[in-house]
């Protein structure tokens, strides 16, 4: 068959990095490069539900990245699109990522905070979530010197406050424990990016971003808000 | 209190007698830190004749067998209540008015035989008897009950949560969708669910939806719309095999995106819904798939019992924590598990040499 053909020939491709869904290729076609992404079979689901399942994420995936570009989201082109192999085929992004950035450049690499937030703020301003907005998913291109948005595969179509508060406290929490010693500054150049886009809507969302924070249901940082709590320990 | 163990005073020689009435079980153990471990397990079952557990009724029937079930432990170790060392009791999570009757016997027998009082976590305790008996010293947990849907992991010194249910816990869901669907009580029959039997013939359907938000999971939209498909006449066999499949692998994803963003190597699940046959499965091809170890814990021990709050009642004494003046010993309903100091971990008491599959 020739899906098969192409996913076997996709499999030999150098592996670029591996996820809990998905791995990501290097290959080539017509001269140009492009990665694969490729969602793998869970098999520990009845089939029918792990192709559903794979089918609508791949579908979610491709038609959100379209969508953020048209809103001037520099994202990933789409160039190969085959959803009943659960395969898509992006532009790839030659550059550096922001984390390895910062790490080599530190302060100078700051400021480049409020271009990510804008971009977060024209998903949310069109109800678009994007779910893993960390420094590791943010490309900055040798070739033009801007700044790429990767990496749909948590994003999600929501308005909700609270959903896309998550995307402001999950950068936040992603540069805390990732550059710690930047953490105020990179948030704040991030929000002045965010705000620029969203405006006086916002305030709503960072306060809720302030709250999940103190309700905590996402942890690793939460340590500094329990000692706030009398409840603290086992008494 | 002149008895109160610290990690330099402690000898490694205890005796502790534990108590769980967080929800439908009063479970009365003893355990030593020495073998054979486990010295007497006793437990009551609250089987409700119909619709689900009234908090009332439950700490009724506590009540009314709390006595028999601590004497029952003592005669199985073949103890005097003078050799026990300490006593542990599950102060929180669960309903009030069955935790009122666990903290109060704890209450009565520590300050009678004046010996310390350990207040252990109910969730932890889970976590601890899952690694007590496998020797899976450091994984990633699928904490799955009636009550709580969570995936953990110890880092830090706390169990951290690394996602969660957004409402319901997942056996909550099973046991609303049995009981609506009027396929239970009772819920358990020959230690398997009403809806294993149920969905025995059925087949996948479209019509539900699977909610996994980032990290997170979600049922209550899967319990409303498998209700109304019954109603719009899909048979009930594939609504029950569908909605225990949708269930089971939306927490088994969680559980694998725990893993991939945790990088650990070991995977175990704990509680109620940990007794699960097919939730066993799935956790391991999960696991096979990243390359990580997983084994069951005996079903035994899946479900609530005494022996896990005397085990971390051990723990903590062992490290000199979670003891409590007997007058300040409060429950506490939502006592959430990553509240709570583990500061013994990865230390245990090696259940796994001596308990075979029990």
């Amino acid at each position: 068959m020739l899906s098969n053909k192409i996913l076997n020939w996709i499999a030999t491709l150098p592996l670029l990095s591996r996820g809990a869904e998905s791995e990501l290729r290097l290959g080539e076609l017509y001269n140009t490069r492009i990665v694969f992404k490729f969602r793998r079979p869970k098999n520990y689901m009845d089939p029918s539900l792990d192709r559903l399942l794979r089918r609508k994420r791949t579908f979610k995936e491709a038609k959100i990245i379209v969508e953020a570009r048209k809103y001037g989201v520099r994202s990933p082109a789409v160039l190969l699109f085959m959803p009943e192999l659960f395969l898509i085929g992006l532009e790839y992004i030659d550059g550096i990522t922001l984390k390895e950035y910062l790490e080599r450049e530190g302060d100078k690499a700051v400021p480049l905070a409020a271009e990510a937030g804008r971009m977060i703020g024209i998903l949310h301003k069109h109800c678009i979530s994007h779910g893993d907005p960390t420094t590791s998913n943010l490309i900055l291109s040798s070739r033009n010197g801007h700044l790429y948005l990767i990496d749909y595969g948590l994003a999600d179509y929501t308005c909700s406050i609270e959903d896309l508060a998550v995307d402001l406290h999950l950068f936040r929490r992603a540069v805390r424990s990732t550059h710690p010693q930047y953490e105020d500054t990179l948030y704040s150049h991030f929000l002045q990016g965010y705000r620029s886009v969203l405006g006086a809507r916002s305030k709503d969302i960072e306060d809720r971003a302030q709250l999940i924070e103190l309700r905590g249901r996402y942890v690793e940082e939460r340590r500094t808000v329990w000692q706030r709590h009398e409840d603290y320990g086992s008494h | 209190m002149a008895n109160v163990a610290t990690r330099n005073s402690y000898q490694n020689n205890n005796i502790i007698l534990g108590i769980e009435s967080t929800a439908h079980t009063l479970g009365v153990a003893i355990v030593s830190d020495n073998p054979p471990y486990i010295l007497a397990d006793v437990r009551y079952k609250y089987v409700p004749q119909k619709g689900g557990i009234l908090p009332r009724e439950v700490a009724q029937f506590f009540s009314l067998n709390a006595g028999r079930a601590v004497s029952e432990a003592l005669e199985q170790a073949g103890l005097d209540p003078r050799e026990l060392d300490a006593i542990a009791v599950a102060l929180g999570p669960g309903l009030g008015p069955a935790l009122r009757v666990g903290a109060t016997i704890g209450r009565a027998l520590a300050t009678h035989l004046r010996i310390p009082l350990i207040g252990v976590n109910h969730a932890i305790a889970h976590l601890e008897i899952a690694r007590a008996l496998t020797g899976l010293l450091d994984p990633v947990f699928l904490y799955v009950s009636g009550g709580n849907t969570t995936v953990t992991s110890h880092v830090g010194g706390y169990y951290r949560v690394f996602g969660e249910t957004l409402d319901i816990a997942l056996g909550n869901a099973l046991d609303t969708f049995a009981r609506e669907s009027g396929i239970a009580p009772p819920y358990v029959k020959g230690g398997r669910h009403a809806i294993d039997y149920c969905a025995e013939n059925g087949a996948f359907i479209e019509e539900l939806p699977y909610t996994v938000k980032g990290q997170d999971v979600s049922f209550s939209g899967l319990l409303t719309a498998s209700l109304r498909a019954l109603k719009k006449g899909y048979k009930i066999e594939d609504v029950c095999y569908t909605f225990r499949e949708i269930a089971y692998s939306s927490v088994v994803e969680v559980t694998e995106r725990g893993l991939a963003h945790i990088g650990k190597k070991q995977v175990l699940t704990t509680g109620g819904v940990a007794a699960s046959d097919l939730l066993n499965w799935k956790l391991e091809k999960m696991s096979e798939a990243h390359n990580a170890k997983f084994k069951r814990i005996p079903k035994r021990y899946a479900g609530d019992n005494g022996v896990m709050i005397a085990l971390t009642g051990l723990l903590s004494l062992k490290y000199g924590v979670g003891i409590v003046e007997p007058r300040r010993a409060y429950i506490r309903q939502r006592w959430r598990l990553d509240r709570v100091p583990v500061p013994w971990f990865p230390d245990t008491i090696p259940l796994w040499r001596y308990t075979v599959n029990a």
